[in-house]
């Protein structure tokens, strides 16, 4: 496949948090609102005057002096993020909008809140959400209400935001406009011959995560439009499909590795790269925007956290329904060392979706930077030769 | 009365024997010897023997009632 | 002929009465190696020596038989033993739990500390005779089944006080793993092995492994035809929920509790999950809300909070508090999770008499303490007697713990909306819960608890597998340096006693005192002994 036009500007892009476009959208007069969950709406970080970014510490493989805070025990992901932080690398945040949603990363911005001298903003504050465990009625309510006081009224008291009905509309609009092109690009990865790779489409759909939105569509719009032409290699350079679930992963490279064993990622279903994550925000009739807001990241999320019986058992299945949606052959399952969700949800489903479902898996405890790709090498090969086996004696039959 | 007092002597004398013997077993640690060295090692041999089934085997899908 | 020594004759013979003084005992050279037997136990002197053979020896072995006598009888009892693992490997040796407890301890703090054992193992033979009697899988009646419902033991017991009249509630890890661990620490291997058996990696909570290893090897009694979950206390209890929804696969309902806990506007969303419990416990049990009977219980239980706060005055304020740092901190978590019942009145009304005993007469019940020591963070299972341990060998005296003071509130009965809010934060306010989420601002309520019970020293609990104090390390470190305050650093993994053994804690312990605080044992003879194959 020909190489797409700006796949290298979008790489470099995700080299470092503070990057090209966060600057020029300061030098705008833009507030930076950092946030590390799905359950933070990035829509609302990405109000007038606003542009949200989630975090990452990209190229930070030994997080020393969080390692101090933090202990070596803890989430490698949260850790390097305070280490990014207490390197100076987030100093443009201008607020951290925070979740207590799992452990490592709440731990990580407490210690913002702690110590306010590691952000050198003097504008820096960090607010706090409560993010519910359930999708009942209840819970969107709870989840509006704490959206309202430690997002909106927190932007507004704090920094003046326009957090009006009207500003909200303008946000969604806007955002849906950004999922509209991540989706239609990401479509083409359910072709029967894929005219996308899943690491070109990690960078992508992580470009639209950690820039400001009204900076890098246009370059979206473009990418998508070249794809629309853009056709499948002569010859299959891949041997399978697989779909990735897991923890949080943020690491185009690990993408690029599996796919470098042969197996072609179609579909992801992980922190920062779920297909969920890019589904425009729909507002049903009598609903305010934010209940809408509300309703959407309780209701699309497919999180771990989750504890009602019927989600904790869809979720299986879910990852069963993209699996075949993309027509996967089999699934690749991460989780990252000390992610207490994802330690159990990988252990069940490595036994659940094969059996249940029929889906092969490979099952991967990763670090938040790789630095044991040849191990994870051998493991996603023989995976890729596994499946293969498989078909030739489904051929067989 | 003297038949009495001397059953009741004999009681008194068991009594004050058995709580000598039951002395003994909680002064020496009897009662947690015979449980470390014997009982505990039978029992555990009998658990790690138990079938026992597989609660894993169970398809994980749709939601059950008590219907 | 040697003319014999009086002195020594007249030593001996005070030692026989009274018991050696503290720093003559030789505790440590009762051991048996290796196994944590005794060569014979310890004699106290002839009164307490007595009191301990007749009034806690004997009396609880009594009581271990006629309770199950009370509780459902001999049968189902051996039924239950000869099924499942933790019952048969725990129960036997709870008198050596009671020893490793109450070792070196004298006086009115043996008799107060003894009563708080005694509760527990009632309360203790009344969950697993309930379990047994219900249970399908050892032929237990169909008709109680219906009238158990089973909860996770994070659930606050307090949740079913509408229903006590008419159903029991009994949570399904308190017994098979919580208090084995206590008792037998062999047991519960059994069961993290089995779940890292199935590729689980080794870091995550040994508690929720250890829990969902009981239900992986089938060796959980079935007694309940539906099931009530938590959040709490962490990730890894979430996670379990999954494991548990897929062993038991019976309806389940989650009552999450909210991690920011300190908004007032996570209050009403608390407590309509609660709400929602009482609706799905209506519904699958059949059973009426009793709004008299949860007043009722939870009057009963603000009575024992209050008790328990003027026990905290005690403890806090003065040199007479007869409670030891284990029966202090496993009698209150226990307690409180567990909800009101009656052997908690009974055995608060006993320990009243003997705490104003010693307040009245000034009796001082720790007369060797050195330092008085705060215990914080989530506490080794296997090793929760450490405390009579660093107090025999150091002078090192436990006065309170993190988990003592979760619960820390009445419930409001005027009303129902009062009495919802506050039944919410009730349980946001759980063990291991109320100060490790949240925010940091919780977790680090250390200090001002050290100044209002008078402490010098923090025993750190450096529990390795939990995310979130591991989260908080060095900001503890650096407040113990900035506010000048000697803290030592007990790194232990739960109820998994392979990772940190409990030699290995002594040690740490003995080197800390030796080379920072520069003092010498009381008892030089329980600085090293090997009890690894203990229970």
């Amino acid at each position: 496949m020909r190489d797409l036009k700006h796949l290298i500007y979008f790489e470099d892009l995700l080299q470092e948090a503070h990057n090209e476009l966060v600057r020029k959208g300061k030098e705008d007069g833009n507030l930076a609102l950092g946030y590390t969950c799905y359950f933070m709406p990035e829509v609302l970080l990405d109000l007038p005057g606003c542009f949200s970014v989630r975090l990452r510490a990209p190229r930070c493989v030994s997080p020393d002096m969080a390692t101090y805070y933090m202990s070596g025990r803890t989430c490698h992901y949260g850790r390097s993020l305070f280490e990014r932080a207490l390197e100076g690398g987030f100093n443009f945040l201008d607020a951290q909008l925070a979740t207590e949603t799992c452990t490592v990363t709440c731990r990580f911005q407490e210690h913002l809140k702690a110590m306010p001298d590691v952000i050198n903003n003097v504008k820096f504050k960090v607010s706090f959400s409560d993010v519910p465990f359930k999708k009942n009625e209840n819970s969107i309510e709870h989840y509006e209400k704490q959206l309202q006081a430690h997002v909106l009224d927190f932007l507004k008291s704090e920094y003046g935001v326009d957090t009006s009905d009207e500003a909200i509309m303008r946000a969604i609009i806007a955002h849906n406009e950004v999922c509209r092109i991540i989706r239609e690009i990401g479509d083409f990865r359910k072709l029967d011959e894929p005219t996308i790779t899943g690491y070109e489409f990690a960078v992508i759909n992580l470009v639209s995560m950690c820039c400001p939105k009204y900076l890098i569509i246009d370059k979206l719009r473009e990418t998508l439009e070249e794809l629309k032409t853009r056709e499948p290699d002569q010859r299959k350079t891949y041997r399978c499909k697989v779909l990735l679930a897991g923890s949080e992963n943020d690491d185009p490279e690990f993408t690029k590795l599996i796919e470098s064993c042969g197996a072609l990622v179609v579909c992801d279903r992980y922190c920062y790269g779920a297909v969920e994550a890019r589904e425009p925000i729909e507002i049903r009739e009598g609903e305010t925007p934010l209940r809408a807001v509300a309703r959407h990241y309780l209701l699309t999320s497919q999180c771990t956290r989750f504890m009602e019986q019927d989600e904790m058992r869809y979720r299986k299945k879910r990852i069963a329904e993209l699996a075949k949606e993309y027509k996967a052959d089999g699934v690749i399952i991460l989780s990252n060392k000390f992610c207490e969700y994802w330690s159990y949800e990988r252990m069940i489903d490595t036994i659940v979706i094969p059996r249940d479902y029929g889906f092969p898996v490979c099952s991967i405890e990763k670090e938040y930077i790789n630095s044991a790709s040849g191990q994870l090498r051998t493991r996603f090969q023989a995976f890729v030769e596994s499946i293969e086996i498989k078909k030739l004696q489904e051929g067989a039959k | 009365m003297k038949k009495a007092l001397k059953v009741l002597g004999k009681i008194a004398a068991i009594g004050a024997a058995v709580y000598a013997a039951l002395f003994a077993v909680f002064y020496f640690d009897l009662d947690g010897k015979a449980l470390f060295k014997f009982v505990e090692p039978t029992l555990v041999k009998h658990y790690d023997n138990m079938p026992r089934r597989d609660p894993m085997s169970r398809p994980y899908g749709d939601k059950p009632t008590n219907e | 002929m040697k003319k014999p020594d009086l002195n020594k004759i007249k030593k001996l013979a005070k030692d026989f009465l009274y018991g050696k003084p503290h720093g003559e005992r030789r505790l440590g050279d009762l051991y048996e190696p290796k196994t944590g037997l005794y060569k014979h136990r310890e004699w106290r002197g002839v009164k307490d020596t007595f009191y301990y053979f007749n009034n806690i020896w004997l009396y609880n072995y009594g009581m271990m038989v006629a309770d199950i006598m009370k509780y459902g009888g001999l049968i189902t009892f051996a039924k239950g033993v000869w099924r499942y693992r933790w019952v048969g490997q725990s129960y036997l040796p709870v008198m050596h739990w009671f020893d490793r407890g109450l070792e070196g301890v004298r006086g009115e703090a043996l008799r107060a500390s003894a009563w708080h054992y005694r509760a527990m193992v009632n309360q203790t033979i009344d969950q697993f005779m309930r379990m047994f009697k219900a249970d399908q899988n050892i032929g237990g009646s169909k008709d109680l089944y219906d009238r158990t419902i089973a909860h996770d033991e994070t659930v606050w017991g307090g949740v079913f006080y509408p229903y006590r009249d008419q159903l029991d509630d009994i949570p399904l890890q308190m017994i098979p793993y919580f208090v084995t661990c206590h008792v037998n620490n062999h047991t519960v291997l059994n069961y993290i092995d089995a779940t890292q058996a199935l590729g689980l990696p080794g870091d995550p909570c040994p508690m929720c492994q250890a829990e969902c290893g009981l239900m992986i090897l089938d060796d959980e009694p079935d007694y309940y035809p539906a099931f009530i979950t938590t959040n709490e206390a962490c990730d890894a209890s979430v996670a379990t929920s999954v494991i548990q929804d897929w062993m038991i696969n019976k309806p389940l309902y989650a009552m999450p509790q909210p991690m920011q806990f300190d908004d007032p506007l996570v209050q009403e969303h608390c407590a309509k999950e609660i709400e929602g419990a009482f609706r799905f416990i209506e519904e699958q049990m059949g059973v009426e809300f009793h709004w008299s009977e949860l007043v009722k219980h939870l009057e009963e239980q603000n009575e024992l909070q209050r008790f328990e706060w003027e026990k905290w005055d005690v403890a806090a304020n003065t040199p007479y508090y007869p409670i030891t740092g284990t029966a202090q901190a496993l009698y209150r978590i226990y307690q409180s999770q567990r909800g009101n019942r009656k052997i908690w009145h009974d055995t608060d009304k006993r320990v009243r008499k003997i705490l104003e005993k010693c307040v009245e007469q000034k009796i001082e019940t720790f007369p060797m303490t050195r330092h008085r020591v705060i215990a914080w963070s989530c506490a080794p299972l296997y090793y929760s007697h450490w405390c009579t341990w660093a107090y025999n060998c150091w002078g090192l005296n436990c006065v309170i713990n993190m988990d003592s003071l979760m619960f820390d509130m009445t419930i409001r009965t005027d009303n129902y909306d009062d009495m919802l809010l506050d039944m919410a934060r009730y349980h946001e306010w759980a063990p291991m819960r109320r100060m490790a989420v949240g925010g940091m601002q919780h977790i680090f309520e250390l200090w001002e608890n050290m100044e209002k019970f008078h402490c010098d020293m923090v025993m750190m609990y450096d529990q390795l597998q939990c995310k979130g104090m591991q989260g908080v390390h060095g900001l503890f470190e650096d407040e113990f340096r900035a506010r000048d305050i000697h803290a030592i650093w007990m790194p232990h993994s739960l109820p998994d006693k392979r990772t940190v053994s409990r030699a290995e804690i002594r040690q740490i312990i003995n080197d800390y005192m030796f080379t920072v605080m520069q003092e010498e044992p009381l008892d030089p003879s329980l600085l090293e002994f090997d009890d690894g194959e203990g229970w």
